[in-house]
């Protein structure tokens, strides 16, 4: 029998976490959590996740992208380039367009999956198990 | 001897002149200085290669047939207003030297002129557009974080919004199960907390606004602040008692007056108290001062908290700022009441200043300008 598949919530809002979790859980996958960009780069390692549900404002504007460039192209986390990451945020806003940039910021990667908090739930679920069926 | 300046980033020259012996002459010139130099016999060409090369200077002839110099000018400004203009002219044509400097041009070299003139008035508008990229640069970041400003305050008034929305969705989706009631009444207890903080955000946000209005410092009164402190510890002196917090004040009797308003003061000391007793540890302590000093009043509220990290202190009063740690996680806060506080001390003229160590507390020293008549 197949292990459950493994999902790593990255968030700083406690709350946000605790009702995904509950949904993804009720739909039989294991969750793990992160509520910082450290702290979700150390689960990756320890816990493998099989997809990564990514908050882009955390303790900076963009901390999610710049998580999202460091797993996909940086050496160190070469082995999970292929991970897939679906970003979330609450700022509405064509995530293509990227969010203003800061001074001296560089320009971040657009990223692969994006949803809009707060997350309509069948679409959510949906794009989890596509996600993972990849 | 030129003064080649390749090492850092060779300055571009354009010179556009229809005349090919002021052309060979001015590159002769200016390309001995260390600049790179292009020559252009008509406007039209010159144009058409500013957009890829984009040119510090430009030298142009004010007489040419075609494009003349001043239409020149108006259109390379069009491409970038802070590409510098040195227009050359004959003695005969002054008048419309006059009429490109009001176009934009930076200034005019009348023929015949030296190398010298030449070098001297190119050299000094490089300079110019150099400050004029460097304040144009400095602009762009104050405007590019003014936006990053505005998308962060957004997201976190949307955040507790957000979070309770997802609670609902998520509720309304779960399957009833004999766990659902017990997480319906935990899960309504978060929200009520996380609808709180986006009220108590938002009261802060009025504060604020109110505060940048100036209301406050249009009446200024003669304010006697050891009531406000006294009133204040005896109002939060339960708070501090469940967590055995001692609260002690030590204000002279004969303390000065301050220039202020009452209810900007009581909010003043009230944050800074209530941070005082939220950032503390149990069984800690806070001891409020207050002295005469110069021309200002100085209190001082210290605390036996967590105390804020060195990198951090300058950061602490900007809005929204908070620090995230193990030791800060389960204190709510809006991230606005010091900078409230620094704001009120600024519109009354008096300064706010702290110092702190990690583990062992906090001391926020508050200088209000005494009351002159």
């Amino acid at each position: 029998m197949a292990e459950k598949p493994r999902i790593l919530i990255i968030d700083d809002d406690e709350d946000f976490r605790i009702s995904i979790r509950t949904l993804l859980q009720s739909h039989n996958y294991d969750v793990i959590e992160a509520e910082s960009g450290k702290q979700g780069l150390q689960k990756i390692r320890e816990e493998r996740p099989d997809l990564i549900v990514l908050d882009i404002m955390m303790e900076t504007i963009d901390e999610g992208y710049l998580l999202n460039q460091i797993i996909k192209f940086q050496k160190d986390y070469e082995e999970f380039k292929r991970l897939p990451i679906l970003m979330v945020s609450s700022i509405q806003q064509d995530p293509l367009s990227r969010f203003p940039k800061a001074a001296g910021e560089v320009e971040m990667i657009t990223p692969d999956y994006y949803l809009t908090k707060p997350v309509d739930i069948p679409k959510f679920l949906e794009l989890v198990q596509k996600l993972l069926n990849q | 001897m030129g003064m080649a300046d390749g090492s850092i980033s060779q300055k571009k020259i354009f010179v556009i002149d229809d005349d090919p012996v002021m052309r060979l002459s001015c590159s002769k010139i200016l390309e001995k200085e260390g600049y790179s130099v292009e020559t252009y016999e008509d406007g039209a060409q010159g144009l058409e290669h500013i957009n890829g090369v984009r040119p510090d200077l430009l030298v142009v002839d004010l007489k040419m047939p075609k494009i003349g110099g001043i239409e020149v000018i108006r259109r390379v400004h069009e491409i970038d207003v802070d590409i510098c203009i040195v227009v050359i002219t004959g003695y005969a044509t002054i008048g419309t030297a006059v009429e490109a400097m009001k176009a934009g041009a930076y200034d005019f070299l009348p023929k015949p002129f030296t190398p010298d003139e030449l070098r001297l008035i190119v050299k000094r508008g490089l300079e110019r557009s150099d400050l004029a990229r460097q304040s144009q640069r400095l602009r762009q970041e104050k405007e590019a974080l003014q936006r990053s400003f505005i998308t962060f305050v957004s997201h976190q008034l949307q955040s507790p919004l957000v979070a309770v929305q997802q609670y609902f969705d998520v509720l309304r989706h779960l399957e009833d199960s004999p766990d659902k009631p017990k997480l319906q009444q935990e899960w309504i207890e978060r929200s009520a907390a996380r609808i709180q903080e986006l009220l108590d955000m938002i009261r802060d946000w009025l504060t604020i606004a109110k505060i940048e209005s100036g209301q406050f410092a249009e009446c200024l009164t003669q304010v006697d602040i050891a009531p406000i402190i006294h009133n204040l510890v005896q109002a939060y002196a339960e708070t501090a008692a469940v967590r055995k917090i001692a609260l002690t004040t030590q204000i002279p009797p004969n303390l000065s007056l301050v220039s202020g308003h009452e209810s900007c003061l009581q909010m003043l000391f009230s944050n800074l108290i209530v941070n005082a007793i939220k950032y503390n540890k149990d069984h800690g302590r806070v001891d409020i001062t207050a002295a005469d000093a110069g021309d200002f009043v100085l209190v001082n509220v210290s605390d036996s908290g967590i105390g804020i990290p060195e990198d951090k202190l300058d950061m602490i009063f900007e809005e929204f700022y908070r620090i995230k740690s193990e030791a800060t996680k389960n204190i709510p806060g809006t991230g606005l009441g010091l900078p409230i506080c620094k704001k009120i001390i600024d519109e009354l003229g008096g300064k706010i200043t702290v110092a702190s160590k990690i583990n062992e507390g906090s001391t926020f020293s508050v200088y209000l300008p005494k009351f002159k008549d």
